[in-house]
């Protein structure tokens, strides 16, 4: 086996991808896990959260028991009497994602138990615990004590903290430490000596183990806490209001730091940052990481970083074009500071490094990803006009060298990766919307597995990092909103990407692992010749209601592709922007659709058969298509936007259709770009995002 | 210039460390949809930040202002909450003196050792003033309701008499001319457009954007609002409402906020960008003149205060005075023999405004930098207040310290 860099799935001891499709099955199945770690069915122990009540308790309560109910695996809620029913808050959340049977079961299946902190009730033996979730306050010995009284009561049980802090080292036990919003925030840092069962159940349920190094604070909380500081840095060399800071960090790189602290909770939250931040300084003798003074005292005030509500702000605060260069230095200078030190001490696969920042805290690109954009040069030039202003950061933890490597495929492919074995290549992409780091890492991948002479590919979902692939990244519209040039010019080099999978393989295989697969990334992979999706995927065509008009093709290639008795279902898909399962897609828009291992095991006989593979190829048309109907009957959804949009998505669909496939891709090209500088597009979902990130 | 030993010896005014919002006319801008004590508070942070002075180094807070605003009863420590710095500090007022005696203030706590950088920052809006009910037992109605700005403006309690009259009563008292006040009043014009167009007030006055509830754009206050070219034979024209006061020699009600910091002398060096320039405090004087005679008072206060000094009018590089009614200055020449045409060279409030709290602030910090850009020397500050009261202080700025 070859690949373009490591697979993140080995990270988690399940082998490459290609390994998945290659023996026809997952490497691993959830309910064998259980299996291993709780028990047989009828002799099942439970999982026990302590602190259940808390935020992360309680958000932890919600996602494993709704992931483990279903193998009757009890879930043991545990904190002290006087804390704050937690849990209680949490139904109706429960209740809107499941619906109130299901959010019934879930709760009826957590048993809450009250302790005193040093004994365990008697009702916890009758459950067989066998996994502790820790989720007490961050004080190094009475977790310690905790875990003694666990181990004394069940010397067999596994022990995770989430700690945000602690090494394992000084814990004792592994880490898993979640992100929030923990009821729905799928991604755990992970730390452990070797990968074991309870990450792979984790993974097995659908949830994103990262395996992380083990270290003073992970690399969730490096990058989150440093970023904070670095706002409050220049909070103090500035006087501009947090608020402000924020939205000016939000259109540099994504996050809104100090909103999220209130969104946590300001007085939890401080803590949590300053604790990382204070163990980090000190740990590493290293001013990058010393909480300034403001954060001090807000972590012994507890205070809000926002305003209260009858005191929103009233002076507006700009930034020239000077200022805005100093506060690059201040934020991306230390923030480049730490990655650095991250980077020298392998703390994760980059891929990881780069996820956690975008899953787990606003990144609209990785922090690596946003680095190798910046260049090695300017990063190293960022980082010392940042220690102009702050000297004393300049004398440890800074690793220039670490960048030195940015062409290596480890910096280079963050988002898509390929391997192959020789004949059968596959393509992973580990990034749920598409955006332009995603398209040249696919064009780099499909030039290197054209290097190596492999002409047979599957494309896919990465089975870790993106657990479903939901179109375009639609912050890289931006400047089409005010220039069609721009528009043109993402909407035709995508849709050129996207051609080389029909043009450059013998076989190629798109293949939806996930929940659904929308818009541009359906788009990319319908160019595959054939695809193939697991039974629960949604699949989808969203644009009507952003608006946009689809730009990689979706508005002629499909109909290529299908019977003239099946146009009517595609223009649905187009102007109604509602999905259809992937069963009822078989035939039209997908080539088979089933349970995940057959699903599987139909992809390696398509892609890997030199004979006439399991299914038959649907046969594109390369002519103009005649007879498009001109309407469905859909009604009138009475909004002019959307109306608008129909009509553009409908004269898109008609001219690309009507052209013959070469002159196709620069017909539809030209209509999403001209639709993008439309009023209807600026004063969408698009537009407004951009106005809200971007004009502050 | 002979040696005079200053009242606050200890205490600065660090040179570049304050500013002021424009002074748009009551009711022309976004400051009428604002809370004042709120505006100014981020206002001031905004200033400080542009200025380089990191809102941490103050230790406490004066604020000034004379018109009832939402939560004033919490004072200092909630306008510096909306600098989000938690320092102490309290809230005085003293009708239109509340601008200059906030800064003495200010002095006497650094002086008096208590804390090392002190802020002053005061703010009035007069538009849509509160209207108070006031439980009046031996009222004949009852209950008294009282307008704030209009209502003290027409009466005087303890005289019965409105301001206006007040002024026209002083014109009388000194024979002033009206063809001369007419002639001031345009001259006064003439000077504000002319500094204005020089760029001077660029380097006080800064642009502010005012965002409303929903964080979107409001309005941008970037000027006077309000201010209009007069010209000689319009302003002989207006209709006279008592003796030489006219809607042209009078000035308007306006909304606004002006900071400063006064410092200890070595905190004034490490916070000012030009350390060179040293900025002393030399004396002060109030009086309260005869009944509704308020236009005169300040002229009895800068005589007292060059009683005691021992300075005289040809000392003085800068003369900047709070004049509501053009009469005041016209009475000043007459009591001093002084050339009106010497004061108030870049501006004053008979043109940009009243907004009460922050006028004579800014009236010294345009009068500050004035005199810096004149290369030091000795400024004379002065005003009228409400109750017949005249103001007058003196601040030394040192020589060499022309604009570069």
């Amino acid at each position: 086996m070859r690949f373009l860099r490591q697979p993140t799935t080995e990270t988690l001891g399940l082998g490459p991808v290609h390994e998945f499709f290659k023996r026809g099955q997952l490497p691993t199945d959830a309910g064998d896990l259980v299996n291993r770690i709780f028990g047989q069915p009828g002799k099942r122990g439970a999982v026990v959260i302590s602190g259940a009540n808390g935020i992360v308790g309680a958000g932890k309560t919600m996602q494993l028991g709704s992931r483990l109910l279903e193998f009757n695996v009890p879930i043991a809620a545990l904190d002290f009497p006087s804390a704050p029913d937690g849990i209680g808050a949490q139904y109706q959340g429960l209740k809107a994602s499941f619906g109130q049977k299901r959010a019934d079961e879930i709760m009826a299946n957590v048993i809450r138990l009250n302790y005193d902190g040093q004994h365990l009730p008697s009702e916890l033996n009758g459950l067989r615990p066998r996994f502790l979730l820790e989720a007490i306050p961050e004080i190094l010995d009475v977790k310690k004590a905790h875990y003694e009284v666990f181990r004394k009561a069940f010397p067999e049980i596994e022990i995770r903290s989430v700690t945000s802090g602690f090494p394992a080292a000084e814990l004792g036990v592994g880490i898993a430490h979640p992100a929030f919003p923990h009821q729905i925030n799928k991604v755990w840092e992970i730390v452990e000596t070797e990968v074991s069962p309870i990450t792979q159940l984790f993974w097995a349920l659908g949830l994103i183990p990262i395996p992380v190094s083990d270290n003073w604070s992970f690399v969730l909380d490096v990058l989150f806490c440093g970023l904070t500081l670095a706002g409050v840095r220049y909070h103090e060399a500035s006087n501009m209001p947090f608020w402000k800071i924020d939205k000016f960090v939000r259109r540099l790189m994504g996050p809104n730091p100090f909103r999220a602290h209130d969104a946590i909770g300001a007085k939890g939250a401080n803590f949590l940052t300053w604790s990382c931040l204070h163990h980090l300084s000190k740990n590493y003798s290293a001013p990058v990481f010393r909480p300034a003074p403001t954060l001090d005292h807000r972590k012994d005030t507890g205070q809000n970083w926002y305003p209260l509500n009858h005191f929103r702000p009233v002076v507006d605060w700009s930034m020239s074009d000077s200022g805005d260069d100093e506060f690059e230095n201040w934020l991306i200078g230390p923030v480049a500071q730490m990655t650095s030190l991250m980077v020298h001490e392998e703390r994760s696969h980059l891929a990881h490094m780069n996820a956690i920042g975008e899953l787990c805290a606003q990144f609209r690109k990785g922090v690596i990803a946003f680095l190798r954009d910046l260049g090695p040069e300017t990063t190293i030039k960022r980082v010392e006009s940042y220690h102009r202003l702050h000297p004393e950061a300049a004398g440890s933890c800074w690793y220039p060298d670490a960048f030195g490597s940015m062409d290596s495929p480890e910096w280079q492919q963050l988002y898509v990766n390929a391997e192959h074995d020789g004949k059968v290549g596959v393509i992973t992409i580990g990034r749920e919307s598409y955006n332009s780091d995603v398209d040249a890492e696919m064009n780099r991948a499909i030039d290197w597995l054209r290097a190596e002479k492999v002409e047979r590919v599957i494309v896919t979902g990465d089975f870790h990092l993106s657990t479903q692939l939901v179109g375009a990244d639609t912050s890289e519209f931006y400047p089409a909103l005010t220039e069609a040039d721009r528009g043109y010019a993402i909407s035709s080099s995508w849709s050129r990407t996207a051609r080389r999978l029909n043009d450059e393989f013998k076989v190629s295989v798109g293949f939806i692992n996930g929940k659904r697969c929308l818009g541009g990334m359906l788009e990319l992979l319908m160019h595959c010749h054939y695809l193939i999706a697991i039974d629960e995927a949604a699949l989808g065509m969203p644009e009507v209601t952003l608006p946009v008009v689809p730009g990689m093709e979706g508005c002629h290639w499909p109909f290529r592709k299908s019977r003239s008795e099946d146009w009517p279902r595609l223009l649905e898909l187009l102007l109604t922007g509602r999905p259809v399962g992937a069963r009822e897609a078989v035939g039209w828009l997908v080539d088979f659709a089933g349970p995940m291992q057959e699903s599987l095991q139909t992809a390696w006989k398509v892609v890997a058969d030199e004979k006439k593979g399991p299914l038959p190829q649907r046969k594109m048309s390369d002519k103009a298509l005649k007879g498009i109907p001109a309407d469905i009957g859909l009604p009138d959804s009475g909004n002019p936007a959307i109306r608008a949009t129909r009509k553009a998505i409908m004269d898109c669909i008609q001219s690309s259709c009507g052209v013959s496939l070469a002159e196709a891709l620069e017909v539809q090209a030209k209509h999403s770009a001209g639709f993008m500088g439309s009023e209807f597009c600026r004063g969408g979902v698009i537009g407004s995002e951009c106005t809200k990130v971007m004009n502050v | 210039m002979e040696k005079i030993s200053p009242m606050f010896a200890g205490a600065r005014i660090p040179y570049g460390t304050w500013g002021s919002s424009y002074f748009p006319a009551w009711q022309m801008s976004a400051l009428a949809e604002v809370n004042i004590g709120q505006f100014a508070g981020e206002a001031m942070n905004r200033i400080m930040g542009l200025r380089k002075v990191p809102i941490d180094v103050l230790e406490y807070l004066i604020i000034g202002s004379t018109i009832p605003w939402h939560w004033k009863f919490w004072t200092a420590p909630l306008v510096a909450a909306c600098m989000d710095h938690r320092i102490a500090g309290y809230h005085m007022e003293q009708a239109c003196a509340t601008g200059l005696q906030a800064v003495v203030l200010a002095a006497a706590e650094v002086d008096s050792g208590s804390n090392d950088v002190v802020g002053v920052l005061t703010f009035d809006r007069t538009s849509d003033s509160p209207v108070g009910v006031f439980p009046e037992r031996r009222a004949h109605r009852r209950t008294e309701v009282l307008a704030d700005v209009w209502d003290n403006f027409g009466f005087d309690p303890a005289t019965g008499k409105a301001m206006i009259a007040c002024a026209g009563l002083a014109a009388r008292k000194h024979k002033c001319d009206r063809r001369e006040v007419d002639e001031l009043a345009f001259y006064r014009y003439e000077q504000y457009f002319k500094a204005k167009d020089s760029g001077f007030l660029d380097r006080v006055l800064v642009p502010l954007d005012v965002l409303n509830v929903q964080g979107r754009h409001l309005g941008r206050i970037d000027s006077d609002a309000g201010v209009r070219k007069l010209t000689l034979e319009g302003l002989r024209a207006m209709p006279e409402l008592d003796s030489c006061v006219t809607g042209g020699t009078q000035t308007h009600a306006s909304d606004g906020m002006a900071t400063l910091l006064v410092t200890s002398k070595e905190k004034a060096r490490q916070l000012s960008p030009r350390p060179e320039i040293d900025i002393q405090f030399i004396a002060k004087a109030e009086v309260r003149t005869d009944p509704s005679l308020m236009p005169e008072a300040p002229a009895l206060a800068v005589q007292k205060l060059l009683g005691r000094t021992g300075l005289t009018m040809a000392d003085m590089v800068v003369v900047k005075d709070h004049n509501p009614f053009a009469v005041n200055d016209a009475i000043f020449s007459k009591v001093f023999n002084y050339d009106w045409r010497k004061m108030n060279e870049t501006g004053c409030p008979l043109v940009w405004g009243h907004p009460q709290g922050p006028t004579l602030t800014r009236v010294l910090i345009e009068a500050l930098e004035e005199a810096v850009s004149l290369g030091g020397g000795y400024v004379l500050i002065f005003g009228c207040a409400a109750g017949d009261v005249g103001i007058a202080a003196i601040l030394k700025v040192s020589e060499g310290g022309k604009q570069k």
